[in-house]
C-alpha cells in the first residue's frame, strides 16, 4: 500500500478564471517555475461559471482534486462574480461530504495576475496535499 | 488623414485609455511612450487603493488591448520632436529610439538575457534591482520585447564585438545596427497624458534618504511590495537585507516645498501601512501625517478600515518639522505632536510619502509644443474655463497627472474627456476635399 | 460529412520544440486510433504568429478545407486574437477554433522532456475533443441610436449636453424642477481657481436653452426604461400625469446632482430656529441676491465661525468641496469687512486640487483663523471645539455658518429601482469601477455624473460630464452600428422552472423574465458571458456558449485519462 501511495500519480484539475488566475499561470510560465504534471488547466472566463454539475462530473471522470481559483475577492472582472463562486464553494463541500469525498479534495484559491510564484505554490501544495490523501474513492472504485 | 488621427503622448492610464476610446471609434492613434513598456505608474504598483485591487490585473487587460488594436501603432522608446501646423494639421515629428530587438521577430522568450555578461541598475525597478544590458524593465512587460541599453551594452559602446545575445536569439531578432528612426505624422489634435513624478526625497536633508539604507522613496516601495519586484515581494532593508518590525511612513513629504497637496499621498501612505501589516503581521506600524485628504466617496472608509487597525495614526503639528536620524542600527523619527511637543518613534524603515511633480520633460515638451505650463510646472489646463482639459493651445489636451496630482480615478476621467473633445473637435472640421479612403477596415 | 480537423503545433523556436517532442505528439495523434471518425491533420511549424505563419496558416486552412482547427502553441492571452483573425478571413468560422496552450502550460513549466510531451499530447487531445463539440457563432451588428436622455439639468448635466448635440444627435434633457441650473446657480461666487466669477455659468443656461438639437424637459421625470446601449425606451412625464413623452435613445447620462441636509438634527448640532446658525447654501444664496452678509436683524455679524464636516462622521466620507468652498465664503465676509472675526473650525484641510494652497495662504493671509478640531459641537451660536492638543475651548459668535456633508439627491433610491442600477453604500449612485469605469454603471450605456456619483465640486463634475461624452460619442457614431459579445449565455426554455435564481445573480441585469412564457431568457445585447448564471441554475437550463459543459468535460476527459 505504502508502495503504491508512492507512485500514485494524481488527476487534478484546475478551473482557473480568464483575467486573473490563468493570466498568473501565464506569468509562472514565462518565469518557468516548475509545476506538477499532475495537473491539468482549463481555463473558464469567470470562477462563477464553475457549477456543482461541472465539479461533481470531473470527479466522477475520475479528478482526484479540483481547484477553483479567480480574482480576489473584489476584483472580479465581472464585479461579484467571485462572491458566488465562494458561496457555491462552501455548499460543494458539502455535496462532497455527503458523497463520501473528502472535503479537501477541492480547493478555493484567489490569485491575482501578479501572483506567479504564488500560482505554483498553491498548485504545487495542492498537488502534494492531494497525493497525500491518495487516490479518489470514487476513482477507485471505477477502476476495481 | 490628419483629420481622422490623433497622437496620444505617453501610454500610461490616461493616455491608453483615451487612444482605446478614440480607436474604438475609427480613429487612427498614434500613441507615443518614451519608456520600452506601456502602463505608466500604475503598473508599479502591486494593489491599488482604494480597492487593493491587484493593479496588474487592472492594467494588463488594458495594456493587452492597446497592443492589439488595429487602429493604434503604439511606438516606445519614443519621444516627439517637433510640432508644426495647426489644429486639424498637425504635422509632427517623432524619434522613435533604436530598440535593437525586433518587434515582428522577437517572440519574448527571454533566451537573451542569460548569456549577456553586463549586469546594470534596473531604473525602471528604482535601482532595487539589476538587470542585464539586454533587458525587459519587470517580468510581465508589454509588449514582451526586450531592449538593448546602449551605453552599457559593450558591443554598441564600442569596447568589445561581444555577441551573446544575437547568438542566443533563435529568432534572429537581435538588430545590432538598429538606429534611431525619424518620422512624420500628420494628425488633427493631440493629447498630452506624460503623467507625473514624485518629490525628490533626498533634497530634504533632514529626512535622511540617502544616509540611512532603511528610509524608502515611495515608488521603491512599491517595488519592494510587488511580487514581480527585484526582490519578489520580500520587504527587506537594503544592505542588510533585514525584515523591518517598526515602520514609520511619513506623510505630506514636500508639500511645503512644492506648495500644494499631492492628493493622493495620504491614500497610498494608507495603502503602505496596510501592504506592511499584511506581510509582515507584527509590524508595529505608524503614520505621522497633518491633514488627512480622503477626499472620494469610498476613501473615508479606506481610511477608516486601516487606521488603529494597520497602524497607529499619529497627528504631528508640523510635518515641516519631522526630522530622521539614526539610532545604532536604527531609525529614530522625531516630530512635535499636537501640543507642539517633540514625539519620537524609534524605527527601523522609514517611507518617505513624497508629493507629486511634473514628469521630468515637461517643460521641454511644453515648448515643443508650444503650449503653456502652470506655476508649479505641471501642463497648464484652461481650468478657469472650469473642468476643462484643454491647454492654452486650440487642438492640444491633457489627461492625466500630467495636469496636476491625481488619483487614477481623475486620470482615466480626464482621459475619457478628452476623447470626447477630440471627437467632438473632429467631427467639427470640414470633411477633406477628394476623401480617399485609407482607413480601410 | 466527416469533420477535418487541423493540428498545427506551433515550435515557437526553440521555446516549445526543444522542451516538448512534436514528432512524438505528432505520432502519438495520428497512430492513437482515436480519430476514425474525423480526419486528422497534424502539422507543426516554425513561428506561427509571425507574418509568414499566418500567411502559411490562412493557406492551410483553405486549400485543406479544414472544418476544425486545433493550436498548439502559446497563451491564448497572447495571440488567441492573432489565431481569430486568421480564421476571419478564411471560410473557418472562428469559434470552429480551439488553442491550446502548451508553452506556459507544459514546455516551460514541466522540466523533464518526456513528461512535458505527455502533458502536452494530453491537452491536444482535449483541444481536439472540445473543438468537435464547438458550435459556429455569429456577430450580429445591431442598430443604435445616437439621441441621449440626460436626468438632471444642473451644470453636469448641462455641460454632458452640450458636448452632445449636434446636427446627428439630439439631446432630451430632462430636468425635475422649473428651472435649469442645479445648485451651482444659487452660487454667489466661484473659486478662485475656476475665475471667480459665476457669469460662465449662467451663460450656459441660455446656451442649452437656445440649443436647437437639445429638447428640454421641465418639471419632469422619468417613468420608465427599458432597453440597452443604443436602444434604450423610456418615458418621461410630469407629476401624475398618465400620459408622458416616450423616446428612443441609445445612452441615459443620470446627472441628478446632490442635496444638503437640515443642520438642525445633525449629531452635534443643538440650537434653535433663533440662533444665528446657517447652512453654508444660505450664505451663497444670501450673498448673491443681498450682496451683504447680515443676520436675521439686519445687522452686520461682528463674528463668524465656519463649521467645516458638519456630519461627515455619521456620513462616512469626505465631501470633496467644502474646505475649499468654506475659504470662498470667509473671503466674501473679509471682503465686506476686515473687521469681522473669522474663525474656521476644520478637522482635516482637503485640498486635493494644486491651486487651492494658495488660496488657503491667501485666505489666511487676510487674518481668517484656521482652527483645526478633533471633537467639535455646536451649541445655539457657540462653538465647543477640542483642538489636537486635547484643549477644549467654548466660543461665542454673532452668526454660525456650517458645511454639512452632501447628501445624494431627493429620490435617487427611487430612480436607482427604476433604472435598475445600484447604489453605493453612501446612498450615491455606484459606479462599474472606482478607478477605471467611475462614470459607468453595470448596464452599458447608463453613465452617472457629477454630484450624483458622488460628492465633488463644479469642476470635477463638468469634467465626469465631458468623460461621458467621450463615452458615448465614441460609441454610439450616427449611421453605425455596434457589436455586442457573442461568447453569451442562453436559456433552454424545455428546462427553465422560471426559479428567478439567475436574475439575483447577474450584475449586468441581462436577465429579464419572460411573463408570458413563464421562463426567464437572456438579453444577448447585455449578457457579457461571464457564466455566473450559469453557475447559479439549479435546473441545467443555461447554457455558456462557447464554455458549456459538454465542451469543458472535454478537456475534463483528457485531463484524468488514465496514463
Ligand atoms: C507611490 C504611488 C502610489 C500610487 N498608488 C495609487 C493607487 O493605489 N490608486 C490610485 O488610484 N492612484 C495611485 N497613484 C496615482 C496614480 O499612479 C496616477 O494617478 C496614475 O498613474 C496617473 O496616470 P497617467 O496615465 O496620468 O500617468 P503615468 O501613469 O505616469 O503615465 C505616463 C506615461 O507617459 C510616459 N511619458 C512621460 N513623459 C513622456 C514623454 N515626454 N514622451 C513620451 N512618453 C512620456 C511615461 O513613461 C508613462 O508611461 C499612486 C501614485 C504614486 C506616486
Ligand atoms: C454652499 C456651496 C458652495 C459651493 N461652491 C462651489 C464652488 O465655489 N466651486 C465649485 O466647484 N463647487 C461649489 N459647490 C459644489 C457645487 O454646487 C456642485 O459641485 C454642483 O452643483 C454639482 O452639479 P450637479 O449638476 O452634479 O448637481 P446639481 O447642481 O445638484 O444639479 C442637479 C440637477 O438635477 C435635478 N434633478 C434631481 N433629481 C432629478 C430627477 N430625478 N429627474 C430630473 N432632474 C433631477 C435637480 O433639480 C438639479 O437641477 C458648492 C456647493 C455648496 C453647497
Ligand atoms: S453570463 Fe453573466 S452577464 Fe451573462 S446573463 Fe449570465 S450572469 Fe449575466
Ligand atoms: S436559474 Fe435556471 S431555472 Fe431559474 S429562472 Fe434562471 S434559467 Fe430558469
Ligand atoms: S473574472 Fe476572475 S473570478 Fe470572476
Amino acid at each position: 500500500m505504502t508502495e503504491k501511495e508512492q507512485e500514485f500519480s494524481p488527476n487534478i484539475v484546475g478551473f482557473l478564471c480568464n483575467w486573473c488566475t490563468y493570466a498568473a499561470a501565464d506569468l509562472a510560465g514565462s518565469t518557468k517555475i516548475e509545476i506538477s504534471p499532475a495537473f491539468s488547466v482549463v481555463r473558464v472566463m469567470c470562477s462563477s461559471r464553475v457549477d456543482h454539475n461541472l465539479v461533481l462530473s470531473t470527479f466522477f471522470d475520475g479528478a482526484d482534486g479540483i481547484l477553483i481559483a479567480g480574482c480576489h475577492p473584489g476584483d472580479c472582472h465581472y464585479g461579484k462574480g467571485n462572491y458566488f463562486t465562494r458561496r457555491r464553494y462552501a455548499q460543494l463541500k458539502k455535496v462532497l461530504e455527503t458523497l463520501g469525498l473528502e472535503p479537501e479534495r477541492i480547493q478555493l484559491a484567489w490569485i491575482s495576475a501578479a501572483e506567479g510564484n504564488r500560482y505554483a505554490e498553491v498548485v504545487n501544495s495542492f498537488t502534494e496535499k492531494i497525493k497525500e490523501l491518495g487516490p479518489s474513492p470514487i476513482n477507485n472504485n471505477q477502476r476495481l | 488623414m490628419s483629420r481622422d488621427s490623433v497622437l496620444i503622448i505617453g501610454a500610461g492610464l490616461a493616455g491608453m485609455k483615451a487612444g482605446l476610446l478614440l480607436a474604438n471609434a475609427g480613429k487612427k492613434v498614434y500613441l507615443v511612450e518614451k519608456l520600452p513598456l506601456i502602463g505608466g505608474m500604475a503598473i508599479k504598483d502591486e494593489e491599488s487603493f482604494p480597492n487593493f485591487e491587484c493593479s496588474t490585473c487592472m492594467v494588463a487587460p488594458v495594456q493587452q488591448d492597446v497592443l492589439q488594436n488595429p487602429h493604434i501603432e503604439t511606438m516606445t522608446l519614443s519621444t516627439v520632436e517637433t510640432v508644426e501646423g495647426s489644429v486639424g494639421e498637425f504635422k509632427v515629428n517623432i524619434k522613435k529610439g533604436a530598440r535593437y530587438v525586433s518587434m515582428t521577430d522577437c517572440i519574448g522568450c527571454g533566451m537573451c538575457y542569460e548569456p549577456c555578461p553586463v549586469s546594470i541598475n534596473n531604473e525602471w525597478e528604482e535601482d532595487l534591482g539589476e538587470m542585464k544590458a539586454i533587458y525587459v524593465p519587470t517580468a510581465g512587460s508589454l509588449p514582451n520585447v526586450p531592449t538593448i541599453d546602449p551605453q552599457h551594452c559593450t558591443r554598441l559602446n564600442g569596447s568589445d564585438e561581444c555577441n551573446a545575445c544575437a547568438e542566443a536569439c533563435m529568432f534572429g531578432a537581435i538588430k545590432l545596427d538598429d538606429k534611431d528612426e525619424e518620422l512624420v505624422i500628420e494628425v488633427g489634435a493631440i493629447v498630452i497624458a506624460t503623467g507625473s513624478s514624485t518629490y525628490d526625497v533626498s533634497s530634504l536633508e533632514t529626512l535622511g534618504y540617502g544616509s540611512f539604507p532603511g528610509v524608502f522613496s515611495p515608488l521603491e516601495f512599491e517595488r519592494l511590495f510587488a511580487s514581480n519586484g527585484p526582490t519578489e515581494g520580500e520587504m527587506t532593508i537594503r544592505d542588510t537585507e533585514s525584515v523591518p518590525s517598526k515602520i514609520a511612513i511619513v506623510h505630506c513629504v514636500g508639500r511645503k516645498e512644492v506648495g500644494y497637496c499631492s492628493s493622493v499621498c495620504c491614500m497610498y501612505s494608507l495603502k503602505f501601512a496596510h501592504f506592511l501589516k499584511h506581510k509582515i503581521p507584527d509590524a508595529v506600524v505608524t503614520n505621522i501625517h497633518s491633514d488627512i485628504c480622503v477626499h472620494d466617496k469610498t476613501y473615508q472608509k479606506f481610511y477608516e478600515g486601516i487606521n488603529g487597525v494597520d497602524t497607529e495614526m499619529r497627528f504631528c503639528s508640523s510635518m515641516a518639522d519631522v526630522c530622521v536620524s539614526g539610532n545604532g542600527s536604527g531609525l529614530k523619527v522625531n516630530y512635535p505632536d499636537g501640543k507642539g511637543k517633540e514625539q519620537a518613534v524609534e524605527v527601523d524603515m522609514v517611507i518617505l510619502a513624497a508629493a507629486i511633480v511634473p514628469t521630468e520633460g515637461t517643460a521641454a515638451l511644453a515648448g515643443i509644443l508650444g503650449i503653456e505650463l502652470d506655476g508649479f510646472g505641471f501642463i497648464r489646463s484652461l481650468s478657469e474655463n472650469i473642468g476643462s482639459i484643454e491647454t492654452s493651445r486650440e487642438g492640444i489636451f491633457v489627461a492625466g497627472s500630467a495636469e496636476g496630482p491625481k488619483d487614477i480615478q481623475t486620470s482615466v476621467i480626464q482621459a475619457e474627456a478628452a476623447a470626447g473633445k477630440v471627437m467632438a473637435l473632429l467631427s467639427a472640421m470640414p470633411e477633406p476635399v477628394a476623401a480617399e479612403s485609407e482607413t480601410g477596415e | 460529412m466527416k469533420a477535418k480537423v487541423g493540428v498545427y503545433i506551433c515550435e515557437c523556436g526553440p521555446n516549445i520544440s526543444e522542451r516538448v517532442d512534436i514528432e512524438k505528439i505528432s505520432e502519438e495523434l495520428l497512430s492513437s486510433g482515436e480519430y476514425d471518425d474525423v480526419e486528422l491533420v497534424v502539422k507543426n511549424y516554425g513561428l506561427l504568429c509571425s507574418g509568414d505563419g499566418k500567411t502559411y496558416l490562412e493557406e492551410e486552412i483553405t486549400s485543406n478545407a479544414f472544418t476544425h482547427l486545433v493550436i498548439a502553441a502559446c497563451s491564448p492571452r497572447d495571440h488567441n486574437t492573432t489565431f481569430i483573425n486568421v480564421c476571419k478571413k478564411t471560410d473557418l468560422n472562428p469559434f470552429l477554433y480551439k488553442m491550446v496552450n502548451i508553452r506556459e502550460h507544459c514546455a516551460w513549466i514541466i522540466p523533464d522532456k518526456d513528461k512535458a510531451t505527455e502533458k502536452a499530447v494530453q491537452y491536444i487531445r482535449g483541444g481536439i475533443k472540445r473543438v468537435l463539440y464547438q458550435s459556429e457563432l455569429f456577430e450580429k451588428q445591431l442598430d443604435i441610436t445616437p439621441d441621449v436622455l440626460i436626468l438632471g439639468g444642473g451644470i453636469a448635466g448641462m455641460e454632458a449636453a452640450l458636448a452632445l448635440a449636434g446636427e446627428e444627435r439630439t439631446v432630451f434633457l430632462v430636468e425635475r424642477s422649473s428651472e435649469l441650473g442645479g445648485v451651482s446657480a444659487g452660487l454667489n461666487r466661484l473659486l478662485p481657481r475656476q475665475g471667480g466669477e459665476v457669469n460662465k455659468l449662467s451663460s450656459y443656461r441660455g446656451e442649452v436653452e437656445n440649443n436647437e438639437h437639445i429638447k428640454l424637459y421641465l418639471d419632469s421625470e422619468i417613468k420608465s426604461v427599458i432597453g440597452f446601449l443604443g436602444n434604450y425606451e423610456v418615458t418621461i412625464g410630469s407629476g401624475d400625469e398618465e400620459e408622458g413623452v416616450e423616446l428612443v435613445v441609445g445612452a441615459v447620462i443620470v446627472a441628478t446632482g446632490f442635496k444638503l441636509p437640515e443642520i438642525n438634527g445633525l449629531p452635534g448640532f443643538d440650537f434653535s430656529e433663533k440662533d444665528e446658525v446657517h447652512s453654508s447654501i444660505e450664505i451663497e444664496r444670501m450673498m448673491a441676491t443681498d450682496r451683504k452678509l447680515a443676520m436675521r436683524n439686519g445687522e452686520e455679524p461682528k463674528s463668524v465661525a465656519l463649521v467645516h464636516c458638519g456630519g461627515r462622521s455619521e456620513r462616512g466620507y469626505c465631501s470633496q468641496i467644502c474646505c475649499s468652498y468654506m475659504m470662498k465664503i470667509a473671503g466674501y465676509i473679509k471682503d465686506q469687512s476686515t473687521e469681522i472675526e473669522v474663525v474656521e473650525y476644520f478637522r482635516d484641510l482637503c485640498l486635493p486640487y494644486k491651486e487651492d494652497q494658495k488660496f488657503y495662504d491667501e485666505i489666511a493671509a487676510r487674518g481668517v483663523e484656521f482652527r483645526r478640531f478633533g471633537k467639535l459641537e455646536v451649541d445655539g451660536a457657540s462653538v465647543v471645539s477640542t483642538g489636537m492638543d486635547g484643549a477644549e475651548s467654548k466660543q461665542e459668535y454673532d452668526m454660525v455658518i456650517v458645511a454639512p456633508a452632501m447628501l445624494p439627491a431627493e429620490g435617487t433610491e427611487a430612480l436607482a429601482g427604476l433604472l435598475e442600477i445600484p447604489l453605493h453604500e453612501t446612498g450615491f449612485f455606484e459606479e462599474e469601477h472606482q478607478s477605471t469605469n467611475a462614470i459607468g454603471t453595470t448596464t452599458d450605456g447608463i453613465f452617472i455624473i457629477g454630484a450624483a456619483q458622488g460628492p465633488r465640486g463644479i469642476s470635477s463634475s463638468m469634467l465626469f460630464a465631458q468623460a461621458s461624452a467621450g463615452r458615448i460619442s465614441t460609441q454610439l457614431i450616427p449611421g453605425q452600428k455596434i457589436t455586442p459579445e457573442v461568447k453569451v449565455s442562453e436559456i433552454l426554455e424545455a428546462y427553465c422552472t422560471g426559479c428567478l435564481t439567475c436574475l439575483e445573480v447577474c450584475s449586468y441585469g441581462a436577465i429579464y423574465f419572460d411573463d408570458d412564457r413563464a421562463i426567464s431568457v437572456v438579453n444577448e445585447a447585455v449578457c457579457r458571458g461571464c457564466g455566473n448564471c450559469f453557475g447559479s441554475c439549479p435546473s441545467g437550463a443555461l447554457r455558456t456558449k462557447h464554455f458549456t459543459n459538454t465542451q469543458l468535460m472535454k478537456e475534463v476527459a483528457e485531463a484524468v485519462r488514465e496514463r
